[in-house]
């Protein structure tokens, strides 16, 4: 099992988390949604894997390329 | 002396040459799950079409002449699916596949009878790069590399490429090179293998990070499709050549439309959302819209925002340019647009149509991509879009904002730009520009916010575009194929027989 951290591709900030710790996710599976140039951009697992830690919260400004969602792939 | 002497002697020599490095190294590569470069050509033409050209080639080394059976790179024609083809095979088990003064005039031949003859040149390639010693020193300079012409490309006919194993030298040029390179998970291309890149920067390095499918499918977008095998690389060639036409002065050829063709749009209202702050995977629509089976999706890891394929439209070749949503929202990036501006190159060089589907909310900005010049890759494509002489046709979808609105063909920059009716034809999302624009945020001053929302959206519906004929059509979403369809009916190049004047045929193949 590795980690496989999950990245946002767009600069934005959390609307929507849709996983929590624990869950199974397939590959492009959205797991967040983030909210930037007034849309709902989905961030999709890379791989299908097990939700090991969610690193943002609703709200929170997000950067392109930032890790939102650790994955034990 | 006798014939039968002679025809023996032939026999023998054939026997030889056909025998490439021995059966030790064919072996080798059979235990690692390699075809050889002759198994690869079988594969790759019809039955018994396959004629060789330079079997009997060698190295000039008179030393090394009997070691170097058709001197590492096997060349021929041959057909695929009844349209003749040159293709050029990289032998590994022969002095690893490396560029010699023989072998490079046999590239040369098979360069110069597909340009001159119009058929498709295909690369396997598998190289290790210049020979030694026929690079060696002053002398090697004077016998190698005198070709001003070797790395020149005028899109006479289409090149296509396969990265099959380790690519260094020639398997990488040529496929930089190509209109369409397909590569094989653990097949590397570098200019230096990692070995040779670890000592000149006196660390270690990964080879697979320096050149692997990864790197080159979503970094770099030099390749455009990426396959588990050989065969599979190879029928991926056969399906890509399938759309084209085997030379720039005739156009595609067409194909039977599959069952089921009719009615497909009618999904378009389920998977495009009309509510604009929702994503959705543009490939969807396309399906929507082609020939049932026909898309084919390249380059779809890089440059995501934007997806680019050939598909067939009631069995006639055409490429499609969409915006996607699903990544970025849409937003055009450096990436994007260097994908969009060599797709143009292509299309417009090999008489392809083109249909834009709109969706973007403007270029991605920001530092990274004003630091890899984005303003510089924006004009490129328009200047390519400029120069394109095959038939566009424009679908606005959705949203299409700011300077991207003239780079997916609107304006003047189509043949025909048509609308659904949830177009919006602002200049940024509206929301931002009440800020931009006034200074007034929504959390601070509501009633004014509402009021300065309302004057900007007020003139960036459809019907306001369709009333200044700036479109021509506003269609239901799911009549979408059918107008196209007769669009490109009615802007098909007749009086130049379907052929474009290819004023962009000296473009660069990457960017």
């Amino acid at each position: 099992m590795a980690d496989t951290k999950v990245i946002s591709e767009v600069t934005g900030s959390i609307w929507k988390v849709l996983v929590a710790v624990g869950d199974s996710v397939e590959a492009d599976t959205p797991v967040i949604l983030v909210e930037s140039m007034k849309m709902e951009i989905p961030v999709l697992a890379p791989d299908a894997g097990v939700v090991a830690e969610v690193l943002v919260a609703v709200g929170d400004p997000v950067s392109e390329g930032q890790a939102v969602i650790t994955l034990k792939t | 002396m006798t014939i039968e002497t002679k025809l023996n002697e032939l026999a023998a020599r054939k026997e030889k040459a056909l025998g490439m490095g021995g059966p030790e190294k064919l072996a080798r590569r059979r235990a690692e799950g390699h075809m050889n470069a002759r198994e690869r050509i079988d594969v790759l033409l019809d039955k018994d079409t396959y004629v060789e050209s330079g079997l009997f080639a060698t190295s000039h080394l008179p030393e090394a002449r009997d070691k170097t059976p058709a001197d590492g790179k096997i060349a021929g024609f041959g057909k695929i699916n009844g349209r003749p083809v040159a293709v050029v095979s990289n032998d590994m088990t022969v002095m690893g596949a490396s560029s010699s003064v023989v072998n490079g005039k046999k590239i040369r031949h098979m360069r110069e009878v597909a340009n001159k003859s119009g058929m498709p040149l295909i690369f396997l390639g598998e190289s290790t790069g210049a020979r030694m010693p026929d690079r060696m020193g002053a002398q090697g300079r004077a016998i190698l590399g005198q070709d001003p012409t070797e790395y020149q490309r005028l899109r006479q006919s289409p090149w296509v490429s396969a990265l099959l194993g380790s690519c260094y030298g020639s398997s990488t040029w040529y496929s930089c090179m190509s209109d369409f390179v397909v590569m094989r998970k653990g097949a590397l291309m570098a200019v230096a293998s990692s070995r040779v890149t670890s000592m000149a920067i006196n660390q270690p390095v990964d080879a697979e990070e320096l050149g692997g499918w990864k790197l080159h499918s979503e970094t770099t977008g030099l390749v455009d499709a990426v396959v588990d095998s050989d065969e599979q690389a190879i029928e991926t060639i056969k399906r890509y050549l399938s759309y084209l036409p085997s030379h720039h002065k005739e156009a595609p050829p067409t194909h039977e439309v599959p069952a089921g063709a009719d009615g497909r749009g009618q999904r378009i209202l389920d998977i495009v959302p009309a509510d604009g702050s929702k994503v959705y995977d543009v490939r969807k629509v396309v399906e929507a819209i082609a020939d049932p089976g026909s898309v084919f999706e390249t380059k779809p890891r890089f440059g995501k925002s934007l997806s680019t394929s050939l598909i067939r439209l009631n069995g006639r070749t055409v490429a499609v340019i969409a915006n996607n949503p699903l990544f970025k929202g849409g937003a055009i990036d450096v990436d994007a647009c260097n994908k969009a501006t060599s797709f143009l190159v292509f299309c417009d060089s090999f008489n392809i149509p083109i249909v834009f589907l709109v969706d973007q909310p403007g270029f991605l900005i920001g530092l990274e991509g004003e630091r890899r010049a984005a303003p510089s890759k924006i004009i490129n494509w328009m200047n390519a879009l400029s120069l394109v002489t095959v038939p566009k046709v424009s679908v606005i979808m959705r949203k299409s904002y700011g300077q991207a609105y003239l780079n997916m063909g609107g304006g003047r920059n189509s043949d025909e730009v048509i609308c659904w009716p949830t177009a919006d034809l602002g200049f940024m999302a509206p929301e931002v520009s009440v800020n931009v624009l006034f200074g007034v945020k929504k959390e601070e001053d509501p009633v004014r916010y509402e009021e300065l929302l309302q004057q900007v959206t007020r003139d960036t519906s459809a019907w306001n575009l369709a009333a200044l004929y700036e479109t021509q059509n506003v269609i239901d979403p799911r009549e979408t194929r059918e107008c196209l369809i007769s669009m490109l009916d009615v802007h098909r190049t007749r009086m130049g027989s379907e052929v474009g004047r290819h004023l962009l045929s000296n473009w660069p193949t990457s960017y």
